[in-house]
Formats: C-alpha cells, structure tokens, sequence
C-alpha cells in the first residue's frame, strides 16, 4: 500500500494533471474552472512547502544547537533573529491587519537584511572581472574566435567603446544580433526539446531519481 | 467552430508527433539497441568523488536558486539535478565521501532527502544517511552567502553545480576556483551558460542536463525517448530550412502552416 | 677568445630573453585581488569626475520606448508593471522602469504594480520617489494600484491570467480589490493592455509563456545585463515588444524621454569597467602567448 501511496499514485495525479493543463491549453480558449483551480492548488501547495522548509531549518539549527555542534553560535544567532522577525510581523498584522506593519520588523528589514541582500549582487562585478580574465585565454583558434567577438559586445555595450572608434558598436552589434542571437535560440529550442522529452520520460516512470528514487 | 484553439494547432500536431517517436523508440521498437555519445561532465563525477576521498573533504551540491518546481522551465532543470544527485550520492557512498546538499527549494526538499535516503539504502549504508547533510536556506542572497561561507570554511573538493542558475553561477564559480575545487556545472539558463563555462571545469549545457540521467543509467528506454528527441530535431531543422528558403522566395506557407 | 665571448653574450642574451619571459608568462596568472583593487578604484573615478561619453539608441530600447508612447498606447489602458527585481538591482532595472512609468502615465495609462520580490514595496517607494512628478498629477486607486507581493512562481503568473482577484484579493494596504475604482471589470488577461516586466529572474519568461503566448497580450521586459542573452532573443522573435539590457538600457530610455538620471550616470563606470576588463583579457592573453612561446623553446 505504501508503495502504490509513494509511487503509483503519484504518477496518476501527475499524468491526470499534466493532461488536464494541455486539454485547457489545446481545447479551450477561455479559463477553465478546474484548470484555474488546479493552479490554486499549485499556488497553495507552493506556499505550504515555504511552511515545511522554515519548519525544517528550526528542527536542524535546534538539534545544532542543542548538541553544540561546530558553528553552533551561528544557529543560536539564526533561531535567535528568526524568532524576532516572525514575533514582530505577526504583531504588526494582529494589531494592525496589514502585513509587515511594525516597526521593529520594518527597522530589521530595510536596514539589515535588504542592505545585506544588496551588497551581495555587486560582488559579481568583480567575479565576472576575474572569470573573463581567467576564461578569455586564446589557447586555440575556437577560443581565439570567442575572445575577439566577445571585445567587441564589450565595448559594444560601453559607450566608450563607440566613442574610441565607431566600428565597435557596428561589429559588436553583429556579432550579438546575427551571431549570438541564433545561438541561444538554438541553445533554447534544443533545451525545450530536451525538457520535454525528460518530462514524458518523468511521466512514465522512466526517469532516474524522479518521485525520489525510482529509476534503476 | 474549430475543436484546438486557434493559433495551437501545430503546436498539438508537433507535440503529438513528438511523443509518438519517443513512444516508438522507448516502447515499441524493442530489437535496436541504442548509444549515446559519453558526455565528460558526467564521466568526471568519480573522479570528482575520487578527488574529495583522496584530500578527505566533502563533495557540494546545489542546484541553484532556480525557482519553484511547478515552474515550467527552472522546475525540470530541478530534476534533472536531482537525478545526478542519485548517481553523486551512490558514488559518495562508495567511496566513503561526505556530500553536502545546499538547497534554496523548499517545495524539492522532501524529494531531495528522500533522494539521498534511498542512495544510501541502495548502497547498503542507511544508517549513514544523515538529513543535515542537506542545508535549507531560502532566497537567493542568503543562499549565496550561506554556500560561500560553506565553501570558506569545509573548502570541498568538488563542486556539482547543476541545476537552473541565476547570478550566483559566476560568483559560486569563482568561490569554487578560488578554494581549488574541481567544478562540474549544468544548467538550461541560457544566461547563465557562459558563466558556468568560464568557472567550471565540466558542463552539461541544455539538453545534456536532461539526457543526464538516461545516459548515467544506460537504461534503453530512456535512451529510446533521446533517439526519438534527435529525429523530433531533424523534422525541425528540416521545417526550418524549407521556411528559410521559402520565406526567402516570399514564399510563406510554412510560417502560415506554424501560425495555424 | 672571441668564440667565448660570442658564447658568454650568448648565454647572457638568453638568460635576459628568459627573465623577460618569465616578467610577461607572469600576466597570465596575476591574483585575482590586484583586479579586484584596480577595478574598485578605478569605478571611483567618474563617481567624482564624470567624463559623458555620447550614447547611441539600440534598435530594442527603441522598440520598447516607440511601443510605450504615441499611438501605441491609448488613454484609460491598463497596464501592469511587475517588480521582478529587488533592491540589489535597482542600479540596473529602476531607471528603466522609472521612465516606462513616466512614459505609460503621461499617455494617460493607467497602472497595476505588482512584485515577486520580497522587497518590492521598497521599489515601489523608491518609484514614488523617482517618479514624483509624475505620481503628483495621479490618484492611487483611480489612476494607479500598488497590488503588492505575490510569490507562487509561474503559476501565480498562469493564475493572474484567469483571475487577478484570486491571487490579490486586496491591494498592498489591506483594501479589498472590490473597493478600488480602477480594478472595476479588471479581472483577467483580457482586460489588461499591456505587461512590463523587469527582472533579474524570468518573470518575463513566465508572462511569455501564460500571456503573450497563448492570449496575445504586448509585453515588454527590462532586464539585467545578464539576462540580455536569452531577451534579445525573444525581442526579435516577436514574443517581447521592446527590450532594455541592464543600465545600459535604462540611460537610452533616459535620452529618449529627454531626462537625464542615475542609469546616465553609471554609463561612465560602465565604460570604464568594460575597458579595463578589456585591457585585463589583453594582459591575460600577452602572458599566455609568452608562456606557450618560453615551452615551445
């Protein structure tokens, strides 16, 4: 029984659904009631995993905690910090019914954890700097090809680029629209084929590790 | 009134035609024996395994911030990570190599730990099986921060980057170069192609990230459904350059037939 | 005595070939943090003396901004704009956005803010800011709505096409979406003329796929620069009606709508870090090219 919980009957709802969407997609042009409420469930089943995963990350830094494993002051900080951020945005929507509405919360989010969140995504400035200069090796004529093109999109898209010589922009331009534009629509429609074909594959039960582990 | 909504048509026949060949292939015709071409990337993964038994640290996974799984192209991506996993963990178990998962999915974390159970059950060493050997951590930014900091202080032998990757593909990349680890990436992220290339020493670009899994197993069925993928590829190549050179006649039948 | 001569210089000469050698195979592998320090003090320089190098109009920003302005868009259109990006990238999707929301609300448009990040009442604020000229001469709820945060991925995207009340049952202030004036018979994909998407993830993709495709609906994206590769794409396709790539982007759509703001400004670090990486490949390259010519000697 379990086994037919655990695999069988998660291929049924799985193709039942999969059909259902294309039969809505195909065959009809308007909304489908059972459609629109089998994305409500997705919607739904989404957010209850965000649940389940904060569920989780309290049991795992706990248990660190409790047996005072290696870095366990970083989990007491991190149950510590989550138990003030969901006390304070539960506070500000009980007292006021709108959410994030206190200002220990909003103080919290807006001048440490957004802040923090920003300065992370510069940081790839610098490593695209050092992952070009490391990559951009002309080692053979393919490299040597891919390095030239790849100047000229650079300085392409930087006007100083068109301000040194206006043949920059007028080469860098064809090699991005006639020359790497193609390739990641290939790149693209190769990839969708690909999906799908792993999808019906996942469907019939072919596919290694789909549903945790089946496959051989 | 027409029964496929209009516009959709071809779509259906193309995707009807699609899962018929692959059927043919997985199914049907049951004498041929198929191959497919070895894919380095996948080779690489015991000698990635190889390498972290011999310096005695860890093996990392993480299969990017991607999205959620109902996500119709970063969701498959998942998976097909996953399926690697499967293949990383038995391989790690062997070898007696500690794998560390660092996830940003709650809605893959169940399939993800069952995963590696059932690896481990497989080998014969359930009882090794630990589920801290998967770090939750949600968003992107505290994700990455938490990835980095892992590689900082257990500095693994090896990175397995596979997966649907947004801007934290270049910077795990670079982190990874930085503490010597051998790299392996994968990912359908067309944007993120490039950045994997340049940081990893082995990638499974696109497609290869979804034949990953039938080319681990050798399985022929699966190998029968990417048979049936590279012919679906001539009827499209082939569409394609009879539209090109029609369309270059002012001809337009095939981009009216694909528009019907 | 002169044959040793010859052969002391010779030695010499190579010796001092070799030592050169070694100075240039040394490009090849400088540490990644001299890079990271010349690239950091350098950025500073046009932050303190801006130099305003001219910028041209690619074909894609201009598609985008024909599509948002003129004829293309009439009075009483309801559009919506989706904060697919958050705060860490407001340097390279916000000015783009700023001027879509000046250009749609000038033409009279009206628009439904939304956001998957977990930040975006930040970047609704900041759009206040940036656009408060523009927000001065509207009414929140009759000529703009700020639905807020939704998350759910793609098929909250899929959902909004069937039934936008199911997914916002009430704006981001806790009004019910019955109670708003311009939600009125707003309900679906059909009653709405046009998405701009800005992101650093695929919402773009995801409203491609759930609207342009199977309903028609205009939609346009802002992206990151990183994201330029799989946009373009789409953009020549048909599926995106215009495109903006990154800051660079964001300061043509500036020039377009003839105000000039932060996306103009950064164009000068911008050329000044593509140059240097520029320059970096080249010093990479001298040092390989030595290192292979010294092994094949």
């Amino acid at each position: 029984m379990s086994n037919v919980l655990k695999q069988e009957a998660v291929y049924a709802v799985t193709g039942i659904v999969t059909i259902l969407m294309l039969v809505e997609y195909f065959f009809f042009a308007d909304t489908q009631v059972w459609a629109e409420t089998i994305r409500t469930w997705a919607v739904i089943i989404y957010n209850i995993s965000l649940g389940l995963g904060a569920a989780r990350l309290l049991i795992s830094h706990s248990a660190r905690v409790s047996k005072k494993g290696r870095d366990w002051q970083f989990s007491g900080l991190l149950l510590g910090l989550f138990a003030i951020m969901l006390l304070t945005g539960f506070a500000g929507y009980i007292m006021t019914g709108v959410q994030t509405n206190n200002g220990i919360y909003n103080w919290m989010f807006n001048y440490i954890y957004t802040p923090l969140g920003a300065t992370l995504y510069p940081i790839t400035g610098f490593y695209i700097f050092s992952a070009a200069y490391r990559a951009f090796r002309a080692r053979n004529i393919d490299a040597a090809l891919m390095l030239i093109a790849g100047c000229f999109v650079m300085l392409k898209n930087a006007p100083v680029g068109e301000a040194i010589w206006i043949g920059f922009a007028t080469i860098g331009n064809w090699f991005q629209f006639t020359g790497q534009v193609p390739g990641m629509r290939t790149f693209a429609i190769v990839g969708a084929l690909g999906l799908i074909a792993y999808g019906f594959r996942a469907l019939l039960g072919k596919e290694r590790g789909f549903y945790a582990g089946g496959g051989e | 009134m027409a029964i496929i909504v209009e516009g959709r048509l071809m779509t259906f026949i193309l995707m009807i035609i699609f899962f018929v060949l692959m059927y043919y292939f997985m199914s049907i015709n049951k004498e041929q024996q198929y191959t497919i071409r070895a894919m380095p990337a996948l080779q690489a993964i015991p000698e990635a395994v190889g390498r972290a038994a011999e310096m005695g640290r860890p093996v990392l996974w993480t299969p990017g911030i991607s999205g959620a799984l109902n996500n119709s192209s970063q969701g498959p991506q998942i998976l097909a990570a996953i399926s690697i996993l499967e293949y990383l963990t038995e391989e790690c178990v062997k070898a007696g190599v500690h794998l560390q998962a660092i996830v940003p999915l709650p809605d893959a974390l169940p399939l993800i730990e069952e995963t590696m159970r059932t690896a481990y059950l497989r080998e014969g060493k359930p009882e090794e099986f630990n589920p801290d050997q998967i770090t939750f951590i949600s968003e992107q930014s505290p994700y990455l921060s938490a990835t980095l900091g892992y590689m900082q202080r257990y500095e693994p032998a090896s990175n397995i980057f596979v997966g649907g990757f947004y801007y934290e593909s270049v910077v795990l990349g670079e982190a990874g170069n930085h503490i010597g680890a051998m790299q392996i990436g994968g990912t359908n992220n067309t944007h993120q192609m490039p950045f994997l290339v340049a940081t990893c020493d082995y990638m499974l670009l696109a497609e290869e990230l979804f034949a990953a899994g039938a080319a681990i197993s050798q399985n022929r069925d699966m190998l029968g459904s990417i048979k049936g993928e590279d012919f679906m590829k001539v009827i499209l190549v082939a569409i394609t350059g009879v539209g090109f050179i029609l369309g270059a006649l002012n001809i337009t039948i095939i981009a009216d037939l694909l528009g019907m | 005595m002169a044959s040793g001569h010859y052969w002391v210089k010779s030695v010499d000469s190579t010796r001092e070939a070799a030592s050169k050698m070694s100075a240039l195979s040394k490009l090849a592998d400088i540490d990644r943090r001299v890079f990271y320090w010349i690239l950091f003090i350098a950025l500073m320089v046009p932050f303190l003396n801006p130099i305003g190098f001219p910028i041209t109009i690619a074909p894609n920003t201009q598609d985008l901004y024909d599509g948002i302005t003129g004829d293309q868009v009439d009075e009483g259109e309801v559009w919506i704009i989706n904060f697919g990006y958050g705060v860490s990238a407001w340097s390279e999707c916000h000015p783009a956005v700023t001027v879509c929301t000046k250009a749609l609300f000038r033409e009279g448009a009206k628009i439904i803010f939304i956001g998957p990040h977990y930040d975006v009442e930040l970047t609704y604020n900041k759009l206040q800011d940036t656009c408060r000229e523009d927000f001065a001469t509207k009414e929140y709820g009759v000529d703009y709505v700020f639905l807020g945060y939704f998350t759910g991925g793609e098929s909250v995207v899929a959902q909004l096409a069937s039934d936008i009340a199911s997914v916002f049952p009430q704006d981001h202030f806790g009004t019910p979406i019955g109670d708003i004036p311009m939600m009125d018979g707003v309900e679906d994909v059909h009653d709405i003329d046009g998405v701009l998407s800005s992101d650093t993830g695929d919402y773009g993709g995801h409203f491609m796929t759930q609207w342009q495709g199977p309903y028609g609906t205009k939609l346009a994206e802002v992206g990151i620069a990183m994201n330029g590769s799989t946009d373009l794409p789409r953009w020549q396709a048909g599926n995106f009606f215009g495109v903006s790539v990154g800051s660079r982007g964001g300061a043509e759509l500036e020039l377009l709508i003839g105000e000039l703001g932060e996306a103009t400004t950064a164009m000068d670090s911008i050329s000044v870090s593509h140059l240097l990486l520029v320059l970096a490949i080249i010093i990479g390259n001298l040092g390989t090219i030595t290192e292979k010519l010294g092994g094949k000697e």
